[in-house]
C-alpha cells in the first residue's frame, strides 16, 4: 500500500501534497479490494477446491517447524526485556511487585505473544511466500498452471493459508509460554519475585484468552493473503522478486499492526 | 553427542536431529557474526578516511529515509494507539488516569517505538538493500567495479551502511513523537483522558532524559546492525537469482533476531 517503486531515485520534484494523498488512498483502496477478493477466493477453495495430498502438511512444516528456533530466541529475549522494564518502572512508582506476574501474563495472552510472534512470522513466512510465489510468476510457472485450468490461488495460496492459520495459533501459544518462562526467570533473578508469586492467573479471564486466540487466527489468515498477493503481483524478473518480497514483509507487518489495533479496541469496547 | 548423521544430501524434508541442528545453528550464527565483524572493520576504515561516495550516500538517504516515511508514520500512530488500548483495562482498574501518559511514555520511548521502527525499516530497507547488492553480485557488477579499481566497500557498502543508520535514527525520532500523539488521541477517544492530562503524566517527572536517550541509542545500534547484516548477506549471495531470494529471506530473519538480542543487552546495561 505504501510502496513506491524504488528503481531510479534521483530526488525529483515532489508532487503536490493533495495529489500524493489522493494517489495513496486510491492505491490503498484498490489493494484492499484485491486482498478481499483473494481472501474470498481462498476461503472458497478451502472448502470446495481440489485436495492435493500433503500440500498443507508441507506448508505447515515450512511455516511452523522451521520458524520455531527463530521464534523461541526472539520471544525468550522479549520476555526478559519486558519483565525487566516493567519491574524497574513499577519500582519507581510503587514498590510492590506482587502483581507483576499476573499483569504480565494478562498482557502476554491478550496481546504481546500473538502480536510480536506474528510480526516475526510476517518477516520470515511473508518473505518466504512472496519469494516462492514471485519466482514462480517470473518463471511463468503460474501461467502454466492457468493454462492447465488450475487456479493458482487453489494450488499455491490455499495450502499456505490453511497451514498458516493453524501454525500461527500453535506458535502464538508457544510464544506465550516461552516469554512467560523467561519472564519468570528474570523476575526471580532481578527482583526476587518467587516463581510461585509470579505464576498468578487471577487476572486472566476468558475475554483475554478469546482476544489472544482471535488475534492469532486473524494474523495467521492475513499474512499468507497479503504476501501471496504481493507474490502474485510480481513483475519484471528477479529484481521484481526482490521488490515483491519487500512489499510482502512491509505490508504483512502493517496488516498485523492494523488488525491488532482493530481487535484490541473491539474487545475493549465490547467486554471492557 | 555426535548423533550419526547420514551423509546423504540434505533435502528439505529430512529433519536433522535436535543436537545436530543446534550445533549447525551455533556454527552458522558464529560465521555470520564473524563475517559481519570483518565487514564492519572494513567499513569503518573507509569511514575514518572519509572515503565514501557522496552522491551514492545522498541517493540512498533519499530512497531509504524519505521514502520510508509513510510506513514509519502509519506504524507509529497505530502503535501508540495499541499501547493505550493494552494499558486501558489496567488504568481503569487502578483508576490511575493521571499515570497514563507515564505508562504509555516509558513503553513507547524505551522499547516499542525503536523496536517497531527497526522491524519496519528492516523489512523495507534491509530486504531491498540485500536484493539490490545481491543482484549486483550475481550479475558480476561488483567484480566489474574491482576490475575498474573502484573500491566496492567505499562506493557501495559504506554509503548504504551510513544511510541505513541515519534513516533509522531519524525515523525513531519521528516515531517517538507520533506514537505519543497516537497514544494521546486514543486515550482521549477510548478512556476520556484529555490530552492535557496525558501531557502532564508524560512530563510529570517520572520520565527522564534517560528514557529518551536509551531509545535513541538503541535505534543507532539497530541501524548499524541492519546495515551490516543486509550488506553482508547481499555481498555473500551465491547461486543466481534464487540465491538472491534466499539471501533476502536470511537477512530479514537475522536482522530481526539480532535486533531483539541487542535490545536485551542495551535494556539491561542502561
Amino acid at each position: 500500500m505504501v510502496n513506491t517503486p524504488s528503481t531510479d531515485a534521483a530526488p525529483r520534484a515532489l508532487p503536490s501534497f493533495a495529489a500524493s494523498v489522493g494517489a495513496t488512498s486510491l492505491e490503498f483502496l484498490s489493494t484492499a479490494k484485491e486482498l478481499l477478493s483473494l481472501l474470498v477466493r481462498t476461503l472458497y477453495y478451502s472448502f470446495r477446491g481440489r485436495r492435493e495430498p500433503g500440500a498443507v502438511v508441507r506448508s505447515m512444516f515450512e511455516i511452523g517447524n522451521r520458524s520455531l528456533f527463530f521464534l523461541t530466541v526472539v520471544m525468550g529475549f522479549i520476555g526478559m526485556i519486558m519483565v525487566y522494564q516493567a519491574g524497574t518502572q513499577t519500582m519507581r512508582v510503587l514498590p510492590d511487585l506482587s502483581l507483576l506476574g499476573a499483569t504480565y501474563l494478562e498482557l502476554l495472552i491478550r496481546d504481546f505473544a500473538a502480536s510480536i510472534g506474528a510480526l516475526m512470522l510476517a518477516t520470515r513466512v511473508g518473505a518466504g511466500i512472496a519469494a516462492e510465489v514471485g519466482s514462480m510468476v517470473v518463471t511463468e510457472q503460474v501461467d502454466a498452471l492457468r493454462m492447465c485450468a488450475a487456479d493458482p490461488v487453489d494450488y499455491l495460496i490455499k495450502p499456505r493459508f490453511l497451514a498458516s492459520v493453524v501454525m500461527m495459533t500453535v506458535l502464538g501459544i508457544w510464544s506465550a509460554l516461552v516469554a512467560y518462562l523467561t519472564g519468570m526467570l528474570t523476575a526471580y533473578a532481578w527482583f526476587d519475585v518467587s516463581p510461585l508469586t509470579f505464576s498468578n492467573l487471577i487476572l486472566v479471564d476468558p475475554v483475554d484468552l478469546g482476544t489472544g486466540l482471535a488475534k492469532c487466527i486473524a494474523y495467521g489468515a492475513a499474512i499468507p493473503i497479503v504476501s501471496g498477493h504481493a507474490g502474485l503481483a510480481t513483475f519484471g524478473g528477479s529484481e521484481g522478486v526482490g521488490t515483491a518480497t519487500t512489499r510482502a514483509v512491509v505490508n504483512s507487518s502493517l496488516a498485523v499492526i492494523i488488525l491488532n489495533l482493530a481487535i484490541s479496541a473491539t474487545s475493549f469496547l465490547a467486554f471492557g | 553427542m555426535a548423533r550419526a548423521q547420514p551423509n546423504a544430501p540434505k533435502d528439505s524434508d529430512a529433519t536433522p536431529g535436535g543436537l545436530h541442528a543446534l550445533g549447525a545453528a551455533v556454527v552458522s550464527v558464529s560465521q555470520v557474526v564473524g563475517a559481519m565483524g570483518l565487514l564492519a572493520s572494513r567499513i569503518f576504515s573507509r569511514l575514518a578516511k572519509l572515503d565514501l561516495d557522496r552522491d551514492e550516500l545522498v541517493r540512498n538517504l533519499y530512497r531509504m529515509g524519505f521514502q520510508s516515511m509513510p510506513i514509519v508514520i502509519v506504524t507509529a500512530l497505530f502503535t501508540g494507539g495499541i499501547m493505550v488500548v493494552q494499558a486501558a483495562p489496567l488504568v481503569n482498574r487502578l483508576g490511575a488516569h493521571g499515570l497514563m501518559g507515564w505508562a504509555a511514555g516509558f513503553g513507547t520511548l524505551r522499547e516499542i517505538a525503536p523496536l517497531l521502527t527497526a522491524l519496519m525499516i528492516n523489512g523495507r530497507v534491509g530486504a531491498n538493500n540485500t536484493a539490490e547488492l545481491g543482484t549486483m553480485v550475481v550479475t558480476e557488477q561488483v567484480d566489474a567495479m574491482r576490475v575498474l579499481a573502484i573500491d566496492p566497500i567505499a562506493f557501495l557498502v559504506a554509503p548504504r551502511f551510513v544511510a541505513i543508520t541515519v534513516t533509522l535514527f531519524i525515523s525513531t525520532v519521528f516515531a517517538d513523537v507520533l506514537a505519543l500523539v497516537g497514544a494521546a488521541l486514543m486515550g482521549d477517544a477510548l478512556l476520556g483522558v484529555s490530552p492535557a492530562t496525558f501531557y502532564n503524566g508524560l512530563t510529570g517527572g517520572l520520565l527522564g532524559v534517560g528514557d529518551v536517550t536509551s531509545g535513541m541509542l538503541k535505534s543507532i545500534l539497530f541501524g548499524a546492525l541492519i546495515g551490516l547484516s543486509s550488506c553482508q548477506f547481499g555481498l555473500g549471495v551465491e547461486g543466481g537469482a534464487p540465491g538472491v531470494g534466499r539471501a533476502v529471506n536470511a537477512t530479514v530473519v537475522a536482522s530481526a533476531a539480532g535486533v531483539f538480542v541487542i535490545d536485551y543487552f542495551v535494556s539491561f546495561t542502561l
